[in-house]
């Protein structure tokens, strides 16, 4: 079963995000980490790689930075990876992101492939549906358990009552949510070999991308304004000196909260 | 956006009656309608459409599309997204709306991608200007507010629970059975089981008050006074990073950036520091009450109301005080 899993790089989730006033984009000179979310879906493919064998290959949209969140990725025990990166890209939306993803994964083989459940900076958790309405195949999201038999997927997808159990054929596109695994930390071994594992970059010219539909000129979105609300500010701060429950409560009240 | 008309909103699937979200979208639109003239339509897929027809009918849809189908008893995004199409191809719309959860975003990043239009994400706020829609959304949990248009349409857009009041609204509707072609790919999904576990949880996104727990609970069974004080209050329990990563609650009840993004009426904080990616998922609540014991937390700096003190003695005092007002009122 060979896997292809979809990561991206993202701002540290412990840093404050700012947008650029000029282009409206997230100013990302701020400390980059591998997205959170796509450490299940890596931890997730490797583990069905282990039991099933077949490769597991990374594919990425980005700046030439993001090697550094592929590299962890590859620490992890990811086979190869595919860094789709150049000017032109930058700036793209959900749907172009989606394009460019379809795209490059029709350059590739695979049985399954995996996404985290959205990024901690787009968070938009589109782009699963998209690229599987681009590729014709079948999607499955927000899944707790993916099983393989045979060429036949079973997996769980929460819900907010518990999960439902489906089934279906490989080749899918799945997303996973946090908490289907435990991901691995990445061995000094793993960390040391993630050096010399392939590391493919590509520009959107050897893709053959219709410039069209990529970057901020071929986004389907505009932002017409960005503002930084008010920050909150601290209200009332009490010790607890025995009364400080009769205190919430006469606020609650004095709110018509309760 | 030129000859297109209408607002339709897609029903967010679910069993017996339509979610709030799908309420709150069809109330907006209402309001929305009279700017892009035509009327505002809701697509329901269930098995048995009728009494979510009737409901959709009493907050004033002026047309109502069914499909009640075998394939689609319960949610396969495949015939799910191919009934929202076939309901976008009879209404030729200026606006889609769907609900901003795991099940509306798969349908709209579907229809989206199937019509080559873009796609606004987690709308808190809607306006129509010049016969445009201009969609409100805030950024990386509300530090940024962004306005944002489609630059083709119709405009695609997933609501946030909550975000709109909903209000039932007198007038006509008709009720329309709509037939799709249901694509084979899609139908490649087969539903083999549907498990329920959590009888009963209030879910985050759309309680109007959370009691959410952190590392100062001390262990999984500290969590039983946060229950005890939402069961009192009727809220939805949450619970921070922490707390999840430590195994103490499952990651389904996590606020914050890597959880779920809350905006209910109140949110009060037990023993959470308040750090950047917690408070990502909860500053835009209209009020936060934090208990914790550091006066130093960085809670307390946005918090709009603060008790430096044991949550563990506060709390239950608190469940007390309220129950004791409740049956003294």
């Amino acid at each position: 079963m060979n896997i292809v899993v979809c990561v991206k790089q993202v701002v540290d989730t412990e840093a404050e995000k700012r947008l650029d006033p000029g282009t409206w984009r997230l100013d990302r000179s701020v400390n980059s980490i591998l997205n959170p979310y796509d450490e299940y879906a890596v931890e997730e493919a490797l583990r069905l790689a282990e039991s099933h064998g077949g490769e597991v290959t990374l594919l990425c949209m980005g700046p030439e930075t993001a090697t550094e969140a592929i590299r962890k990725a590859l620490a992890m025990g990811a086979d190869r990876a595919l860094l789709v990166s150049g000017d032109a890209l930058a700036g793209s939306d959900a749907q172009g992101t989606a394009y460019v993803l379809a795209e490059a994964l029709k350059s590739l083989e695979f049985d399954l492939v995996l996404f985290g459940s959205r990024s901690t900076d787009g968070e938009t958790g589109c782009v699963p549906a998209a690229v599987a309405e681009r590729l014709g195949l079948p999607l499955l999201s927000s899944l707790s358990k993916v099983e393989v038999r045979d060429s036949t997927l079973i997996v769980h997808r929460e819900t907010e009552q518990g999960y439902i159990a489906y089934e279906c054929p490989a080749p899918a596109v799945l997303s996973v949510v946090k908490g289907i695994n435990e991901p691995r930390y990445p061995s000094m071994k793993g960390i040391m070999g993630a050096k010399k594992k392939p590391l493919d970059v590509k520009d959107p010219t050897a893709l053959s991308l219709d410039t069209a539909q990529i970057g901020l000129s071929g986004a389907q979105t505009r932002v017409l304004s960005a503002t930084v609300p008010e920050p909150r500010k601290a209200g009332m701060k009490i010790e607890d000196d025995g009364a400080g429950a009769q205190r919430i409560a006469d606020f609650l009240a004095s709110e018509k909260l309760v | 956006m030129n000859d297109k008309s209408g607002i339709l909103v897609v029903a967010e699937p679910g069993q017996g009656k339509l979610a709030n979200v799908t309420l709150e979208s069809i109330t907006r639109a209402r309001e929305l309608a009279g700017a892009v003239g035509g009327p505002v339509s809701v697509v329901v897929v269930a098995t048995e459409a009728g009494p979510l027809a009737a409901q959709a009918a009493r907050y004033g849809a002026g047309r109502v599309y069914v499909v009640e189908r075998p394939e689609t008893t319960v949610f396969r995004p495949g015939p799910y997204t191919d009934a929202a199409m076939a309901a976008i191809q009879a209404t030729d719309p200026a606006l889609v709306l769907f609900a901003n959860s795991p099940d509306g975003r798969d349908l709209a990043a579907g229809c989206a991608a199937r019509l080559g239009v873009g796609l606004l994400v987690d709308v808190t706020g809607l306006e129509a200007r010049d016969g445009r829609f201009i969609a409100t959304h805030p950024c990386f949990g509300g530090s940024v507010i962004v306005e944002k248009e489609a630059t083709a349409g119709p405009a695609i857009a997933t609501v946030r629970p909550s975000a709109f009041a909903r209000e039932e609204a007198a007038g006509d509707t008709d009720v329309i059975p709509l037939s799709v072609d249901f694509a084979p790919s899609g139908l490649l999904t087969k539903v083999v089981d549907v498990v329920v576990e959590n009888v009963g949880m209030v879910s985050l996104e759309e309680a109007s008050i959370i009691v959410s727990g952190g590392r100062g609970l001390g262990s999984a069974e500290g969590f039983s006074v946060i229950q005890a004080l939402a069961e009192e209050l009727g809220a939805a329990v949450g619970a921070s990073r922490a707390v999840v990563d430590a195994g103490w609650k499952h990651h389904q009840y996590q606020v914050g950036q890597t959880g779920k993004t809350v905006s209910p009426e109140l949110y009060i904080a037990c023993g959470i520091s308040g750090s950047i990616q917690h408070r990502a998922g909860m500053q835009t609540s209209r009020y936060i009450v934090a208990i914790n014991k550091d006066p130093d937390a960085p809670i307390f700096s946005f918090a709009d109301f603060g008790v430096v003190g044991d949550l563990f003695s506060v709390i239950p005092a608190l469940t007390e005080e309220i129950h004791r007002r409740k049956a003294a009122s």
